[in-house]
C-alpha cells in the first residue's frame, strides 16, 4: 500500500435510529480516481464527512497510507495531505483569487507565534511560487487579483479547485465538483482531474452527474441505504443489477444526459457497449435538488 | 420562613422572568431575530409608565392601557417597519439582526438616559394592589397571582394560535422561508408585524411588572431583563413551556438558596449566587444545552456583512500607495496628538480616547479579523484594570507592589490566560451563541468579581512614574498613545501575511479554511487571548485616565454599547476603531449624559442601508465622490506626466495667462492645491473651458485638490483621444485658453 492511499475500513455512522452509514471499506489508491456514486439519502455525504473529519464515525477507522486518521481534525488531515472541495464552493470571498490560494499553499506548517513575532518572511516566496504555478495551470492568471466574492460559479468551482491544489494534496476529495459547471467547463475539468491523478494523486469523486462519474474514473462504489452495494470497474457496476433497480425505475442507465442536470452536457464517449438503448426517461433527473 | 412561602414570594419573579422570556420567543419565532432590545425597551416603556402616573398623575388603568396597549406594540410595529423589515428583504444574515437589535437596545438606553438621566429612581408604581390572599396557611401576593395567571394565558393563547389556527401556519412558513411563504400568498409582513408587536408588548409588560420590584436605573432595569435569555435558551430557541417551567424554576431555585448559609468564600459565591442566579445559569446552559434550534441556514456566524474587506496586499505596494498610507497615518497621528495642546480640563477629558480606542482594538481584532462576535468585551478590559491596580498596590496574591507602569503590562498580559480560557467555548460556537455566551461571561465577571467587595473595593490609583519622574498630563497621554501605538502593531501583526489571510479565511469560511490545513482552532484562540490582552490594557488605561476604579465603567451593558459602536464604526478597521473612541468621548464631553448612546444607537439602526457600518460607507462615498470629479472635470486621469509636464511648461511661458476663467482666484488656488507637491509659485492650475461658469471658491478649491491628487498620484495612464486631439493645439492656445472643444473638463498645470 502506497503512503498515500485513502482507505475506509467499516466505517459506521447513526444518527438516532438512523445508520446513514453502515459497515463501509473503501480504498482510494494514488494515481487513480474513484467514483462514489448512489441517490438522494444512500449515505454519500455522510461518509464523505467521515472521510474528511467532519464527522467522527461511530465505528470503523480512516487509514492515510498506514497512519490511522480517525480522529483529526478536518485542519489537521488537511496539513497530511488530504484535502477536499466542497458541494457549494467555499471560496474566502473578500480575499483575492490569489490571495485564497496563498492561504491553502502557507498553511501546512502551524507554527503561527513565528508569524507573530515578526520571521514571516520565511518561506513565502515558495507559497507564491506554488500559488503562480497553480494559476498558470489552470489559466486563472487573469482573476488572479479579482475579490472571490465578485466571480461567477463556474469560476468558483475552478479556484475552490485550484486552491485544494495549492495546498499539495496527496488525496483530493471532490464533493459534486461539477454541478454549476457548463458543458464545457465539464469537460475542461475532467481533463483537469485526470492530469493531476497521472501525477500520483489519489482522487475521490463524489457527484450526481452518473455520467461524468462513469466517465472519468478508474473505479466506482455505489452506495444505496448507507452500504456499498457495488464495486468495481465502471462498466462493471453499471451492470450490476442493484445498482440498476435503485437508479433506474424504468429505464436502463445510459449515458444520455437527462436534461434535468445542469451538469450534465453531451458525453464525449459512446455508450457504453453493455448499455441497451434508451428505453424510456430516465429517473435519475437529481443534482439540482442535492445542492443545498 | 418556610420554604414554601419562599417558594411562593419567587412565584412573581420567575412569572416576569417567563413573561419575558415568552416575549423574545415570539419575536425569534416569527422573525428569527434574537430581539436583545427586549431590555431597552422594558426600560423605555417601564419609565414612561412612571412618568405618567406619577409626574402626570394619570389612573393606573388608564396609564397601563397607553403603555401596553399603544406605546408597546407600537414601538414594534415602528421597529418592524422601519429597521427589521428592509433586513430581512435582503435577507440580512442573524449576525445583522442582532447589530440592529443592539442598535434597538442602545438607542432606547440612550433615550431613557437622556430624557430621565441614569440615576434611579424608587417609586415606580405597580399596576397591582399592594394585598395578599391567603392560601391555605400562607399569604401571597396580588401580583404574584395575576402575573402566573397572565403566564398561562399567554401560553394556552400562544399554544393554540401557533397549532391549531392559519396565524400559527403563517408564521411557521414564514419563519421558514419568507420570500417563499410570500410567493404562496401568505401577508409576511403582517406576520412579522404581529411577532413584533407582540414582542415588545411583552417587553413593555416585563418592565412595567419589574420597576416596583427594585429600583428603576436605565442600566439596571435593562440588564435584568437580559438576564431571562437564561429561559430563552433554556428553551432552546423554541419552546415556550420549557422557558416558562425554566423561569419559574430559577426563581424559586434562587429565592431558596437564600435559606443556606456558609461560611468563608463559599459564603461570598453564595451570597452573589443567591440574587444572580438567572445571569449564571445563562452561561452554565449556553455550555452545557448541545445546540440552539437556531432558525435559517445557520449562516448566524458569518459577520461578513459588515466586516467584509479583504487582506491587506500580499505583493508589493506601489510607491505611490505607499506614500499616501503614510500621509493618512501621519495625519491620524496628528490628530491625536493634538490634544496635547489642549487646556488642561480638556487634556484631561481627551486621556478617554486612547484607552477606548484600545478597548475597540480588541473588538477589531475579534469581531472584524476573525469573525467572532464578543459581547463580553468590558469584562476583560475591567479584569485589566483590576489586576494593574492590585499588582500596583501591592496585594495581589501576596506579589509585591510593581510600579504603576509595569503592573499595566503585567496586568494585562494576566488577563490573556482568561481570554484563552474563556475563548475555549468559542471554538465550537459561532453567532449568537457565541454572542451570548460572552456576554454572560461578561456579566458573571462583573457580578462576582467587579461588584465584591473583597475584590474591588480599597483599591486606590497612584499617578504612574516613570525612571522616579512622576508622570505629568501631558506626559501621561503620551503614554496612552505609546500604548495605543502597541496596539496597532499588534492589529498590524495580525492582519498581515500569513496569520491575517488565515485569520480573514477563518472569518470568511471556517470550514473552508480548515479544508486547506488552516488550525481553526488555535486562530481562533490566538484571536481571542491576544484582543483580551489588549482589552486589558486599555481597561487599565480607562482606570488611570479616571483616576479611580469603577464598576459602572466595565459594567455588562458598556459591553454592548462599545461592540455596537466599533460594528458602526466598521469592524474591521483599526481607523474606524480609533475615530470611534474619539465620536463618543468628544460627544460626552460636549453634550448632556447619554448622547453618545443616542448617536451610537442611531448610527447603528442606519446599519439597514449602510451595510458595513459607517467606515465602509465613508470610504465609499469617497471613492464614488472621488471617481465623479475624476470623470467630470480631469482629463488628468488620462494624461501621462509627460502631457502633464508639456502643458506646464507650454503654460509656464506665459505665466498668469493660463486660464483666463480662473486666473483671478489663480492665487488662492495654487497655494491651497501645492501643499503637497511643495512647487513654489507654480503649482497646480485650473484651465476652465470658455464660457464655463466661474467655479465658487469652495469649487475651486476641490478642483485643485483632485487635479493635484490625480497629477501627482503618478497614475500612468494613456490620454484620451480626444485630449489628445486638443492637446495637437493647445500649444498655440494655451496661453489664450480659448475654446477647446474636444476636452472633456480641466487640464491640470503642473509648475516647473
Amino acid at each position: 500500500m502506497s503512503r498515500n492511499d485513502l482507505s475506509a475500513r467499516g466505517l459506521v455512522r447513526r444518527y438516532g435510529g438512523l445508520t446513514a452509514v453502515e459497515d463501509v471499506n473503501m480504498d482510494v489508491p494514488s494515481g487513480q480516481i474513484t467514483g462514489l456514486i448512489g441517490p438522494n439519502g444512500a449515505g454519500k455525504s455522510t461518509l464523505f464527512s467521515l472521510l474528511t473529519g467532519v464527522e467522527q464515525p461511530d465505528e470503523g477507522k480512516v487509514l492515510l497510507g498506514q497512519r490511522n486518521i480517525t480522529r483529526m481534525s478536518p485542519d489537521a488531515r488537511s496539513r497530511r495531505g488530504l484535502v477536499q472541495t466542497f458541494q457549494v464552493p467555499s471560496l474566502f470571498p473578500s480575499l483575492t483569487v490569489a490571495d485564497n490560494l496563498l492561504v491553502a499553499a502557507e498553511n501546512r506548517r502551524r507554527d503561527y507565534a513565528g508569524d507573530l513575532l515578526g520571521f514571516r518572511a520565511r518561506g513565502r516566496s515558495g507559497a507564491l511560487q506554488i500559488v503562480d504555478d497553480v494559476l498558470a495551470s489552470l489559466r486563472l492568471e487573469d482573476i488572479r487579483e479579482s475579490i472571490a466574492g465578485t466571480l461567477p460559479t463556474g469560476a468558483l468551482r475552478l479556484v475552490e479547485f485550484a486552491r485544494a491544489l495549492c495546498a499539495r494534496p496527496d488525496v483530493l476529495l471532490l464533493d459534486e465538483p461539477a454541478s454549476g459547471l457548463d458543458a464545457a467547463e465539464t469537460e475542461r475539468f475532467s481533463a483537469l482531474v485526470r492530469r493531476i491523478a497521472d501525477d500520483g494523486v489519489a482522487i475521490l469523486l463524489v457527484d450526481h452527474d452518473v455520467d461524468l462519474v462513469f466517465k472519468v474514473v478508474d473505479r466506482v462504489y455505489a452506495m444505496v441505504g448507507g452500504r456499498v452495494v457495488a464495486e468495481g470497474a465502471p462498466a462493471a457496476v453499471r451492470a450490476d443489477p442493484t445498482v440498476r433497480s435503485v437508479y433506474l425505475a424504468q429505464g436502463p442507465l445510459t449515458s444520455k444526459n437527462t436534461g434535468a442536470s445542469p451538469a450534465g452536457g453531451p458525453s464525449g464517449g459512446g455508450p457504453p457497449a453493455d448499455s441497451p438503448p434508451t428505453g424510456g426517461p430516465p429517473a435519475v433527473a437529481v443534482s439540482s435538488g442535492e445542492l443545498r | 420562613m418556610t420554604s414554601i412561602n419562599l417558594a411562593l414570594t419567587a412565584i412573581s419573579l420567575g412569572a416576569i422572568a417567563a413573561l419575558s422570556g415568552i416575549g423574545v420567543l415570539v419575536t425569534y419565532r416569527t422573525n428569527g431575530v434574537l430581539n436583545f432590545a427586549q431590555g431597552g425597551i422594558a426600560t423605555l416603556v417601564a419609565y414612561v409608565f412612571r412618568e405618567m402616573v406619577v409626574e402626570w398623575g394619570l389612573p393606573i388603568w388608564l396609564a397601563a392601557v397607553l403603555a401596553l396597549a399603544v406605546l408597546s406594540p407600537g414601538i414594534g410595529l415602528l421597529l418592524e417597519r422601519l429597521v427589521f423589515r428592509p433586513l430581512a428583504r435582503r435577507r440580512a444574515s442573524a449576525a445583522e439582526s442582532l447589530v440592529a437589535s443592539l442598535g434597538v437596545l442602545v438607542l432606547t438606553l440612550g433615550m431613557t438616559a437622556g430624557i430621565w438621566g441614569l440615576g434611579s429612581r424608587g417609586d415606580a408604581p405597580s399596576i397591582f394592589p399592594a394585598d395578599t390572599v391567603k392560601i391555605g396557611d400562607t399569604r401571597v401576593g396580588v401580583d404574584a397571582l395575576a402575573e402566573l395567571a397572565m403566564v398561562a394565558v399567554f401560553c394556552i393563547v400562544l399554544g393554540i394560535l401557533g397549532a391549531k389556527t392559519k396565524f400559527g401556519r403563517q408564521v411557521r412558513a414564514v419563519v421558514d422561508d419568507r420570500q417563499l411563504a410570500e410567493l404562496s400568498g401568505v401577508p409576511a409582513d403582517k406576520v412579522a408585524a404581529a411577532g413584533w408587536a407582540l414582542g415588545t408588548t411583552m417587553a413593555g409588560l416585563t418592565g412595567i411588572l419589574l420597576a416596583p420590584q427594585f429600583r428603576l436605573t436605565p442600566y439596571g432595569l435593562t440588564l435584568l431583563v437580559l438576564e431571562t435569555f437564561a429561559v430563552v435558551v433554556a428553551a432552546r430557541l423554541a419552546s415556550l413551556p420549557v422557558a416558562v417551567l425554566t423561569a419559574l424554576g430559577i426563581a424559586v431555585a434562587q429565592s431558596e438558596l437564600k435559606q443556606v448559609t456558609l461560611d468563608g468564600d463559599a459564603g461570598t459565591v453564595l451570597t452573589v449566587l443567591q440574587s444572580n442566579l438567572f445571569i449564571v445559569m445563562l452561561l452554565v446552559l449556553l455550555l452545557v444545552v448541545p445546540r440552539l434550534r437556531e432558525l435559517g441556514n445557520g449562516d448566524s456566524g458569518s459577520t461578513g456583512s459588515f466586516s467584509s474587506r479583504g487582506a491587506p496586499p500580499s505583493g508589493p505596494v506601489s510607491r505611490d500607495e505607499a506614500r499616501r498610507d503614510v500621509l493618512g497615518k501621519l495625519g491620524g497621528a496628528a490628530l491625536l496628538m493634538a490634544p496635547m495642546t489642549f487646556a488642561p480640563a480638556d487634556l484631561r477629558s481627551a486621556f478617554m480616547v486612547p484607552a477606548l480606542a484600545l478597548i475597540f482594538l480588541s473588538l477589531v481584532i475579534l469581531t472584524g479579523y476573525s469573525g467572532q462576535l464578543s459581547l463580553g468585551v468590558a469584562g476583560y478590559a475591567g479584569l485589566g484594570s483590576l489586576f494593574t491596580l492590585k499588582l500596583a498596590n501591592g496585594d495581589l496574591f501576596g506579589l509585591p507592589a510593581v510600579p504603576g507602569i509595569w503592573a499595566m503590562f503585567i496586568g494585562a498580559i494576566m488577563v490573556a490566560p482568561i481570554g484563552l480560557i474563556t475563548g475555549w467555548p468559542a471554538i465550537r460556537r459561532r453567532g449568537l451563541v457565541l454572542a451570548l455566551t460572552t456576554f454572560a461571561v461578561g456579566a458573571v465577571v462583573s457580578r462576582f468579581v467587579f461588584e465584591q467587595p473583597d475584590f474591588a473595593s480599597g483599591l486606590y490609583v497612584d499617578p504612574l512614574e516613570l525612571f522616579g519622574a512622576e508622570l505629568g498630563d501631558k506626559a501621561f497621554y503620551l503614554f496612552e498613545l505609546f500604548c495605543l501605538g502597541l496596539g496597532l502593531l499588534v492589529v498590524r501583526s495580525l492582519h498581515h501575511g500569513r496569520i491575517g489571510r488565515a485569520l480573514l479565511a477563518v472569518r470568511d469560511h471556517s470550514e473552508g479554511a480548515a479544508a486547506v490545513g488552516v488550525d481553526v482552532r488555535s486562530l481562533k484562540l490566538l484571536a481571542f487571548t491576544i484582543s483580551s490582552a489588549v482589552a486589558g490594557l486599555g481597561g487599565a488605561l480607562l482606570t488611570f485616565s479616571a483616576s479611580s476604579f469603577s464598576t459602572d465603567d466595565f459594567a455588562p451593558m458598556q459591553s454592548l454599547l462599545w461592540f455596537t459602536a466599533v460594528v458602526v464604526f466598521g469592524a474591521d478597521s483599526a481607523a474606524g476603531a480609533i475615530i470611534a473612541a474619539g465620536f463618543i468621548v468628544a460627544i460626552d464631553v460636549l453634550a448632556p449624559a447619554g448622547s453618545s448612546i443616542l448617536a451610537v444607537g442611531i448610527l447603528a439602526l442606519s446599519l439597514g442601508w449602510l451595510p458595513g457600518g459607517l467606515a465602509s460607507a465613508v470610504r465609499g462615498g469617497i471613492a464614488w465622490v472621488a471617481r465623479v470629479l475624476a470623470d467630470e472635470f480631469v482629463p488628468s486621469a488620462h494624461t501621462t506626466h509627460a502631457a502633464a509636464n508639456r502643458l506646464a511648461r507650454a503654460g509656464g511661458a506665459v505665466p498668469g495667462m493660463a486660464g483666463a476663467a480662473g486666473a483671478t482666484r489663480h492665487g488662492a488656488a495654487g497655494s491651497s492645491g501645492t501643499s503637497g507637491s511643495g512647487g513654489s509659485g507654480g503649482g497646480i492650475r485650473i484651465v476652465l473651458p470658455a464660457g464655463a461658469p466661474r467655479p465658487t471658491p469652495l469649487g475651486e478649491t476641490l478642483l485643485v485638490a483632485v487635479a493635484n491628487h490625480t497629477a501627482r498620484s503618478g497614475l500612468t495612464l494613456e490620454m484620451l483621444p480626444s485630449a489628445r486631439a486638443g492637446e495637437a493645439d493647445s500649444a498655440e492656445r494655451q496661453g489664450l485658453a480659448g475654446p477647446r472643444p474636444h476636452l472633456p473638463g480641466v487640464p491640470v498645470e503642473r509648475g516647473a
